[in-house]
């Protein structure tokens, strides 16, 4: 049976590798595939790093934006997932360069389902994220990086340090650092609440 | 026994190493407090939700994303078509080829035309075995670079003769130019005179320097 071309199947069922050539190849709404796949883990690591919505939005369009203009350098080596968090790291450190982001607070934040909880312990748990959300906000840009792309991107060490070009070793001593920090910046809120 | 590292706190929290590998937690309050922090903080950092944003705004993302990489194509395509009208790169051509001409007259020096004097290899050979000596041949360079080791060689030779050895030694390649020469070539009656003015002068007193 002869191997089925990437240009005759739909682009909804292609791999990385096939939807990478689709694009590349001028193929019409393959990028837009890749879009699809990839806005929600972008944007979410947009969001983790700047804490609010305009700028995760504003971040995640550039981020593919500048995804679909390197599509050529895209060699396969990590997946496209890994790649597109690398631009996206990037792209939020610059950021973080340029400006330092307003922190949505608690109010402005959209609903999230709390059915089974009382209206108190939704307070406190919302309260508790954003107090926890704005000191990872504080943490320096790599150590930043370090904890979203784990505890959120759920990324492992070996592909943290493909993303921030550094080695394992040093993203294991940035989580264990980020975590440190995290925990004094949280623990001196609290003495002067 | 050591503290844990940063790497071996983070291995155990992740549950890549066991507590009972590390028998060091077991007698260090420090280090098990240590670890019991950063098992407490990833569990809260965890537990923080990331807002998600209304179904709508996927579409939304998308489509901004899908105009964002049209307009880049747009802007892209437009500004090859600019660069290949003539009229540009004609200018361009233009303005590379007169900021070329204006460095090259201003940066590189005029020609210098190499001297091409050739000097022989050997010594300068004394008269009479001239026909002995091979002929000098092509196989030295010409003369006129800076640091042409013949010019060093010639350099030596000035600074080590004096005037008059250096004539004399040019005059063994000349013949008819040595002293002894210039006496052979005289007549008998001229030999004589010669003679005569020398034994004259021989006998005159010496005449003492002015010291004054």
């Amino acid at each position: 049976m002869p191997a089925v071309k990437a240009g005759q199947l739909a682009l909804d069922q292609l791999d990385e590798q096939q939807l990478v050539a689709a694009c590349l190849a001028g193929r019409t709404g393959a990028f837009d595939v890749v879009v699809e796949r990839h806005r929600r883990s972008v944007y979410q690591l947009c969001y983790r790093f700047v804490g609010n919505h305009e700028d995760a939005s504003d971040l995640s369009q550039d981020v593919f934006l500048r995804a679909y203009r390197g599509l050529k350098s895209f060699r396969g080596g990590s997946s496209l997932a890994t790649w597109l968090y690398r631009i996206g790291v990037n792209v939020c450190l610059n950021r973080v360069a340029l400006k330092k982001p307003p922190i949505e607070d608690i109010d402005a934040r959209p609903h999230v389902d709390t059915s089974r909880e009382s209206q108190v312990e939704r307070v406190l748990r919302e309260e508790r994220g954003a107090q926890v959300r704005a000191a990872i906000a504080q943490l320096p840009p790599k150590q930043r990086a370090t904890l979203v792309l784990r505890m959120y991107q759920e990324l492992s060490h070996e592909e943290i340090a493909q993303v921030l070009g550094s080695s394992v070793g040093a993203v294991k001593a940035n989580f264990f650092h980020a975590m440190g920090n995290l925990k004094k910046i949280l623990g001196t809120r609290e003495d002067l609440a | 026994m050591a503290h844990l590292t940063a790497d071996q706190f983070v291995d155990v929290a992740d549950g890549v190493l066991a507590e009972i590998d590390m028998p060091h937690l077991a007698s260090c309050a420090d280090c098990r407090r240590q670890l019991a922090d950063l098992r407490a903080m990833m569990t809260e950092a965890a537990d923080v939700e990331a807002p998600e944003p209304s179904s709508l705004y996927w579409n939304q993302l998308s489509m901004r994303v899908r105009l964002a990489v049209a307009e880049d194509a747009t802007r892209r395509r437009a500004w090859h078509e600019r660069l290949l009208q003539p009229r540009i790169w004609v200018a361009a051509l233009a303005g590379a080829a007169a900021i070329f001409v204006v460095v090259q007259l201003r940066v590189a020096p005029a020609p210098v035309e190499p001297l091409t004097i050739p000097i022989p290899s050997t010594p300068l050979p004394v008269a009479g075995e001239r026909a002995a000596l091979p002929a000098p041949g092509p196989s030295l360079p010409p003369l006129g670079r800076a640091n042409d080791p013949q010019l060093g060689l010639v350099a030596d030779y000035g600074v080590a003769l004096g005037w008059d050895e250096m004539r004399d030694e040019v005059a063994l390649g000349v013949p008819g130019a040595s002293s002894d020469a210039v006496l052979d070539s005289l007549t008998v009656d001229e030999q004589r005179e010669l003679q005569r003015l020398l034994a004259d002068e021989m006998t005159q007193p010496a005449v003492p320097e002015n010291r004054s």
